[in-house]
């Protein structure tokens, strides 16, 4: 009997005690951002993956708000977990009911969204006053015949990042690494004089496999976009890191590839002294790798050959507007502004620490060399310079239909084979393609 | 008149068993055979349904993927009941023994683990087994002078950690079915068998073995249930529904992956039909071994 | 009686260090409630106990932080008090139908009830989702109690408390003249007392630690439960681990706390039940 009392004290107490704290903690609710908007607003609801996302939305809305009195917004933003809100909202709109007015998808799933006819708002008309200063690719991964249905948030270029205090203990200066063999012959000397890896063979991502197509020109489908990934470029390529592998050059990290914690960990740790990955990653490095501020370098992509192009864009999220959207025209206006004008592109940059898809942004010295932008406090050198430097060389793998799938076999099965479990690139390769064949049948 | 027709005692049961019809019609019945239904189907959700016959039954048995899942909820399955039977059996009877010390403490402490949603149980495991030096397995092995292991990323090793996330949340739960059952079990028998001059193991196999079978066929028939429904600690443990070389993936997480992912809901239906075949016929051959049917009045 | 000490000290050890073995992740969890979450992604999750990494800074975050912790909190709470009230009486009455009564088709209708114990609920997560859909329910939380309301193996567990219930209990109370309705209002509900304590706490442990369904059925961010909410924290794009441990090591506090309140009336009652197959 006593220890009933006890309880209901308890619980007593600790809905007391919550309430209590429920009230300080408003903030917990608050979904809808209404970004200084007055009566007369719109609601529109976003889904979003990325809290940060969000947050880039709500300063562009009240910057919206305050240039459009007319036509002002209240942004109901809902944040949910990456997986199940791509399934979630593809099922949305292909039913037509409860769909957001506007979403971030995810590139990997993007291809699911244009499937048969796309439920989603073409953005032609929104792009076209940007389209002389966006990078056009970016564009074309959102797009199916022609019509656009997303707007990008960065290039994603893919670059290099070297641990200079690894590489000095070495004696190896990053900057004359031009090919793969240089990056070999420096990665054994690496792995000579401190025991460490110059960078990983990854498993659970496609970085590396499509770094090493678009250095040859090729893509994970052919002309007519069927899969083929078991093509001699690919096999090339993936023989080449093979061989790193076998030289103690690279090697497998915890995790799989270098976007993960386990593997942010290693790096944090200097267990591995480059990373080949987009310039997004530099905010992985600010935000999870603090121990690493200052002694990191950019530089563009070691190549196969000389004069091979040295970057390509990487990973990505498109925004999109709905059919089913309540104000179509008002959704897109604003979704363009608060992607694609010069003014989003400052503060993707800003905030997110994403190379813009606005080039008027890489070439504005204020903006890109502010002493004071954490990126630019903790990279040796400025990534802008590295991006100017390679911006006709950034290539682009495509993305169609197949690349999920083909994507799911590689990240989870081909991959794995070939670099943990030793088997022959172009056997592993090949089955991967059977694989893919069946699973698209 | 209605009021007398209602209170009667012929009307009675039905209106007290009625919650369970409705329930058992609306959302198992109807939802069953629209299982059936779509898995002969060719079906998207939002879109016209077209009938394709066996096609959907056909392609799962060339899907060497689908046959993974199957081996590894089955394999799954089984070692749980390996390791979840005797185990929680063996500690019941020792934590009931009259020369136990702290008995009400340790039987708290085996339970705390079920307390835990398999999200945070998931996730302390994908932490703990995750293959850095310092995570805390490998750390622990280091102790012996043991290599880091790539737990999850081998078929065995993440076979290791899927039971031991699972042995950790059941063992004190089993532990307590057993208890209760052991309860059930007279002192005058074991009296008598003392008289008898029969040791403790004589004991524990004529006595207690036999008068805990039906505990343990209860425990045996939940096991297979939730070893074959295992989906959400594979997800959780893999953050996600891919794991390498699919050496985690169910075929629940199979199911979702078809029908939630990718949105063919015929293939998925098919997957679960063949998840309820599978199910029934193992659970009916226990039943039917143990002779449960039999004392079924 | 020293062959006795011995014993016990052999048993007693052996248990501590089972206990110790299923503890660790307590503790780990517990101790990486107080680490920054950039230590957790630098070291792995370990039980090193460092003072210099530790901190409340974590719970200052959970308390006052903007994120919706406790709103998920609540809807859990709400969600799994509403869920075992109304599972546990439809549940009762219906085996009080099945223990009370002999009717036609009653084996029949048990038969359905051992069916749905052995069949695995997650193969009619797809019609029951597209069920869900079509009756409008989606995003609510009637979906999500509905379906168990009349649980299977609360019901089993309830016919076989009944069981020991004398039949002349009722007999008496008609005799006296009470309908059969009042008969299990008066009568019976009040001897079921002590197997509820144990439904509410297996049932309320379920409720309070699912995910699949709800986790379908609602994506409406204000109606996330905890889990969900948990679960939110885990992306490709980074996890937030520094609300992720200290949420996840405070979500088991109130469970904890019932379980250690009521331990006693969920081992009882689970004895009184005694399975009996």
């Amino acid at each position: 009997m006593k220890k009933k009392w006890v309880i209901v004290m308890l619980v007593a107490a600790l809905a007391v005690w919550l309430t209590g704290c429920g009230k300080s903690n408003s903030g917990g609710e608050k979904s809808v951002i209404d970004g200084g908007a007055g009566e007369g607003a719109t609601e529109l609801s976003y889904w979003t993956f990325v809290e940060l996302h969000g947050q880039h939305f709500e300063t562009m809305l009240k910057k919206w708000n305050e240039a459009n009195p007319e036509r002002q917004i209240k942004l109901n933003v809902t944040v949910m977990p990456y997986d199940d809100m791509h399934n979630k909202l593809l099922i949305a709109v292909q039913t037509g009911e409860g769909a957001p007015d506007i979403a971030d998808i995810e590139l990997g799933k993007f291809p699911n969204f244009l499937a048969g006819t796309p439920q989603l708002e073409p953005l032609n008309d929104v792009v076209e006053p940007y389209k002389d200063t966006i990078v056009p690719s970016r564009l074309d991964l959102y797009s199916k015949d022609g019509t656009n249905y997303g707007l990008p948030t960065h290039v994603g270029a893919t670059v290099a990042f070297y641990n200079t205090e690894i590489l000095e203990e070495a004696g190896v200066d990053y900057k004359e690494i031009v090919t793969w063999d240089d990056y070999k012959k420096a990665g054994i000397q690496v792995y000579e004089k401190t025991g460490k890896f110059m960078g990983t063979a990854d498993t659970s991502a496609t970085w590396q496999s499509g770094m090493m197509l678009a250095q040859q020109g090729s893509d994970f489908v052919d002309d007519s976009i069927t899969p083929q990934v078991d093509s001699e470029q690919l096999i090339k390529g993936l023989n080449i890191l093979k061989d790193l592998q076998a030289s103690n050059v690279i090697s497998t990290i915890a995790g799989g590839q270098p976007d993960t914690e386990e593997a942010y960990g290693e790096y944090n740790a200097g267990n591995y002294a480059s990373a080949m990955m987009p310039l997004w990653f530099m905010s992985r490095f600010t935000n999870y790798m603090p121990d690493l501020a200052g002694k990191i370098a950019i530089a563009p992509l070691p190549v196969i050959e000389k004069g091979m192009p040295r970057s390509l864009g990487g990973g990505g999220t498109g925004t999109v507007v709905t059919k089913t959207a309540k104000d179509v025209q008002l959704a897109k206006d604003f979704l363009a502004f608060a992607k694609l004008s010069l003014d989003a592109n400052v503060e993707i940059w800003n905030t997110l620490g994403f190379d813009p898809v606005n080039k008027e942004v890489w070439a504005n010295k204020e903006v890109t060399h502010n002493p004071e932008n954490k990126f630019v406090k903790y990279f040796q050198n400025n990534p802008f310079d590295v991006l100017n430097e390679m911006q006709d060389e950034i290539m682009l793998i495509k993305s169609t239909s197949a690349s999920p799938t083909i994507n799911n076999i590689l990240c989870t099965i081909a991959l794995n084979e070939i670099f943990e479990d030793g088997k022959d690139v172009a056997e592993a390769l090949k089955s991967a393609q059977a694989q893919i064949v069946q699973e698209l049948k | 008149m209605i009021k007398k027709f209602l209170y009667s005692q012929k009307v009675a049961p039905y209106v007290f068993v009625l919650p369970f019809i409705a329930v058992f019609a609306i959302f198992w019945a109807y939802p069953l055979a629209s299982s059936v239904e779509m898995s002969f189907q060719h079906t998207m959700l939002g879109q016209e349904a077209e009938w394709i016959g066996f096609d959907n039954y056909t392609k799962l048995m060339s899907d060497g993927v689908f046959l993974k899942a199957v081996t590894n909820s089955v394999v799954y399955m089984a070692l749980t009941l390996v390791i979840l039977i005797p185990l929680p059996m063996l500690f019941a009877v020792l934590i009931n023994n009259k020369f136990m010390w702290g008995r009400e403490f340790f039987k708290s402490t085996f339970f705390f683990p079920a307390l835990t949603s398999v999200v945070v149980a998931g996730t302390i495991f994908r932490l703990m087994f995750g293959e850095m030096e310092g995570s805390l397995i490998n750390s622990f092995l280091g102790l012996f002078g043991i290599e880091p292991v790539k737990f999850l990323k081998g078929q065995v090793t993440g076979f290791v950690a899927l039971l031991a996330l699972a042995s950790w949340r059941w063992i004190g739960v089993n532990m307590l079915y057993f208890l209760s059952g052991l309860k059930s079990i007279p002192d005058e028998y074991y009296e008598a068998a003392s008289i008898d001059g029969a040791s403790s193991f004589q004991k524990f196999t004529m006595i207690t073995m036999p008068l805990l079978k039906p505990t343990t066929v209860y425990v045996v028939t939940i096991s297979i249930y939730a070893g074959l429904a295992m989906f959400i600690e594979s997800m959780m443990l893999w953050n996600g529904n891919n794991s390498p070389k699919n050496i985690g993936l169910t075929i629940v997480g199979y199911l979702y992956r078809q029908g939630i992912e990718k949105n063919d809901l015929g293939y998925a239906a098919a997957v679960g039909i063949v998840l309820l075949l599978i199910a029934m016929i193992i659970n009916i051959t226990q039943l039917i071994f143990t002779g449960t049917f039999k004392k079924e009045d | 009686m020293k062959k006795h000490l011995v014993g016990k000290t052999l048993l007693f050890v052996f248990f501590t260090i089972i206990c110790a073995i299923i503890l660790v992740p307590f503790y780990a969890i517990t101790i990486g409630a107080f680490k920054p979450g950039k230590e957790l992604v630098r070291q792995g999750l370990n039980l090193s106990f460092d003072l210099s990494v530790m901190s409340f800074d974590n719970f200052a975050f959970l308390f006052t932080g903007d994120h919706a912790y406790f709103t998920w909190f609540f809807n859990s709470l709400l969600l799994t008090v509403v869920q075992v009230v109304f599972t546990l009486l439809v549940s009762a009455t219906v085996a009080y139908g099945f223990s009370a009564y002999e009717f036609k088709g009653k084996n029949f209708l048990f038969i359905c009830v051992l069916l749905i114990m052995m069949v695995p609920f997650e193969i009619l997560l797809l019609p029951l989702y597209t069920l869900t859909f079509n009756l409008g329910m989606m995003n609510s939380y009637s979906a999500i109690i509905l379906p168990g309301i009349a649980n299977a193996a609360t019901i089993f567990f309830f016919r076989q408390y009944l069981r020991g219930i004398p039949k002349e209990i009722i007999a008496a109370g008609r005799v006296d003249g009470a309908n059969e309705y009042s008969i299990y209002i008066r009568l019976i509900l009040p001897i079921m007392k002590p197997s509820f304590a144990a439904m509410a706490i297996l049932n309320g442990m379920n409720s309070w630690n699912n995910i699949l369904w709800p986790f379908m059925v609602i994506s409406d961010a204000g109606k996330y439960t905890l889990p969900i909410g948990l679960k939110t924290l885990l992306t490709p794009y980074g996890n937030n681990y520094d609300l992720l441990i200290v949420g996840s090591f405070f979500s088991i506090l109130p469970i904890l706390a019932l379980f250690l309140a009521f331990q006693k009336y969920f081992i009882d009652g689970m004895t009184a039940g005694a399975v009996k197959g």
